[in-house]
């Protein structure tokens, strides 16, 4: 039994297809990573597993009960954190974390224990009392994690968890996603972090325009890029030198990151050797150079048909 | 999408599966009592508004003032039970607290009775006020007070699913719901006996009356005070289920379909 298998599912929106014929399966205990652009079916596709939304055909079933006919049965196992940090803000901490439990029908006698034991973990229990409109961005994030591992969900829908988070935060969170996936939780995980993604997932699922491009673990959908990139630091870096190096043989594509030059190509010896050249014509020192495989964030990029543009990653219309 | 059928087995599980579903039902309403009662729009739509708004009429009736105190307790009841989840639910879309329900291990119907019940512990609270006011300031009598507390506890519990049944309008938008339950709300107590009696009103009003649940509430409660009504207070009770279990099963149609 697979804790989520998706058969078929197509949404429809009026003449907007959201989702179209989107398969696949993540197995028990499995950390699975689904990326897309916005508007690529995410949160749609997450509606539908936690039963929110409903599909316009195809079914989706959670440890084999059917989301949409076993509803209730389908939910009692999840733990859901969605990517607004959905929290009320005119209940303490400890209000919030005895709601959620009641809601999950958690009993009497271990509620108290579990939010005592997750508001310690999550650094929050000396503010329990404490009415959550005064919570920093990061501890209302923290809080709604905490809400939704208050029933011990053996499948955790997490929804961009650390989007935009201080230091402390992030660390707690990713702390207690880590341990969650080490104690055999399955994670469903939404991010823009695609980098989280690649350290985090088993496999991940890139949708783009409601349709899942590619399924496959990090390293393999890595293997299917040609691409290598060279990263490259001179002693005097300019704007100017992008149209430069960006032109140099056997570059595909060249980005300004900082002080550092992203160079993107298939050929990296050749690269290297140009390179040189540059810096020995122009009386620049290189300062370093080094080279990387395919990253999963370039892997997103194809599929998904966005393009790089001064850094920054746009959507081709 | 949700069900109500699940297949839970004996009758053990079901009345497990009740006990739980009352539970959460309960825990929801408790979370608005905290959160909603003294929020300033409730204040005005659920306190202020029908008192002064009964007392605009009763300036100008000549009565003795202890022999309205039942048509300000109907006024009070519907426009504070059905004050609570136009603002609530509104509110929990924009800062995504409903989903949160929406997506918890519970039914539709427990979802709206236990955002109904919310606003029928409020209303059943702030109608005490011109009962008791009626008691002390008028010396109002009561005839028949097990009747009265039937009829509060089904008009409130009436409104209060109305008011439910009308923020499952998908919107954002507190403004939004409150003008199009207002464009119900304050006809309903022109045609319903509460400031002129029903048979006072032209036919066509009458007829329509027969559609409107305060006229049932009110008609009941003038009985506990007076002891004559226009119905019997069986059918009264009987019109009031109805129109609970029509607003309830409505509602929860609405909160499914503007989810899809």
């Amino acid at each position: 039994m697979h804790a989520i298998e998706v058969s078929h599912l197509t949404k429809r929106f009026g003449t907007l297809t959201a989702l179209n014929d989107v398969n696949f399966s993540v197995d028990v205990g499995e950390t699975f990573g689904f990326l897309g652009p916005n508007g690529a079916g995410k949160t749609t596709t997450i509606r539908i597993l936690t039963g929110i939304s409903y599909p316009t055909t195809g079914t989706a079933t959670i440890f084999g009960h059917d989301i949409g006919r076993d509803t209730i049965a389908a939910r009692q196992s999840m733990g859901i954190v969605s990517e607004t940090s959905n929290v009320y803000d005119d209940l303490t901490a400890w209000q919030n974390m005895i709601f959620s439990a009641e809601l999950y029908h958690v009993r009497r006698d271990i509620r108290e224990k579990k939010a005592t034991e997750l508001l310690t973990t999550f650094d929050l229990y000396e503010r329990r009392d404490d009415k959550v409109h005064g919570f920093s961005k990061g501890m209302k994030r923290r809080l709604t994690i905490a809400m939704g591992l208050v029933n011990s969900p053996l499948l955790l829908f997490l929804d961009e968890p650390t989007s935009g988070l201080d230091v402390q935060s992030n660390l707690i969170i990713r702390d207690v996603i880590t341990g969650l996936i080490h104690e055999g939780v399955t994670v469903f995980l939404t991010t823009h972090n695609i980098e989280e993604a690649n350290l985090m997932c088993d496999r991940v699922a890139i949708i783009n325009r409601g349709t899942v491009a590619a399924i496959d673990a990090p390293e393999r959908l890595k293997k299917t890029i040609q691409s290598v990139q060279s990263v490259v630091s001179f002693d005097h870096s300019s704007a100017d030198q992008l149209a430069d190096v960006s032109r140099l043989p056997m570059v595909n594509d060249a980005l300004k990151e900082g002080d550092k030059f992203r160079l993107y190509t298939e050929d990296p010896a050749t690269v290297i050797e140009s390179v040189m050249e540059y810096a020995r014509s122009g009386n620049l020192r290189v300062i370093s150079i080094s080279t990387l495989g395919p990253s999963l964030e370039d892997v997103f990029i194809k599929l998904t048909g966005l393009q790089r543009t001064g850094g920054m990653v746009h959507a081709i219309d | 999408m949700q069900s109500t059928d699940d297949k839970t087995g004996g009758p053990e599980q079901w009345f497990t599966r009740i006990t739980r579903e009352l539970s959460a039902a309960w825990a929801i309403s408790r979370k608005d009592m905290i959160t909603y009662y003294i929020k300033p729009n409730i204040i005005v739509m659920g306190i202020l508004f029908p008192f002064f708004m009964f007392l605009a009429f009763a300036i100008g009736k000549n009565a003795p003032p202890g022999t309205l105190i039942p048509g300000l307790i109907a006024i009070t009841l519907l426009f504070s039970a059905s004050s609570i989840e136009p603002v609530s639910i509104p509110i929990e879309r924009r800062v995504k607290t409903f989903d949160r329900l929406l997506s918890a291990p519970i039914s539709l119907h427990s979802l709206v009775f236990g955002e109904s019940l919310s606003g029928f512990l409020y209303s059943l609270g702030i109608a005490c006020f011109p009962l008791i006011a009626g008691i002390i300031l008028f010396a109002t009598p009561i005839e028949h007070a097990p009747v009265l507390v039937i009829a509060m506890a089904l008009t409130a519990f009436c409104f209060a699913t109305l008011g439910t049944l009308f923020a499952a309008y998908p919107t954002e938008n507190v403004g939004e719901v409150m003008s199009m339950l207002n464009t119900v709300r304050l006809p309903l107590i022109f045609i319903s006996g509460v400031f002129i009696p029903i048979s006072e009103i032209p036919q066509i009003g009458q007829d329509i009356a027969l559609f409107s649940p305060l006229t049932y509430g009110n008609d009941m409660i003038t009985y506990a005070y007076t002891g004559t009504s226009l119905f019997s207070p069986l059918l009264d009770i009987l019109a009031l289920l109805i129109f609970i279990l029509i607003f309830q099963f409505v509602a929860n149609r609405l909160y499914k379909k503007f989810n899809e």
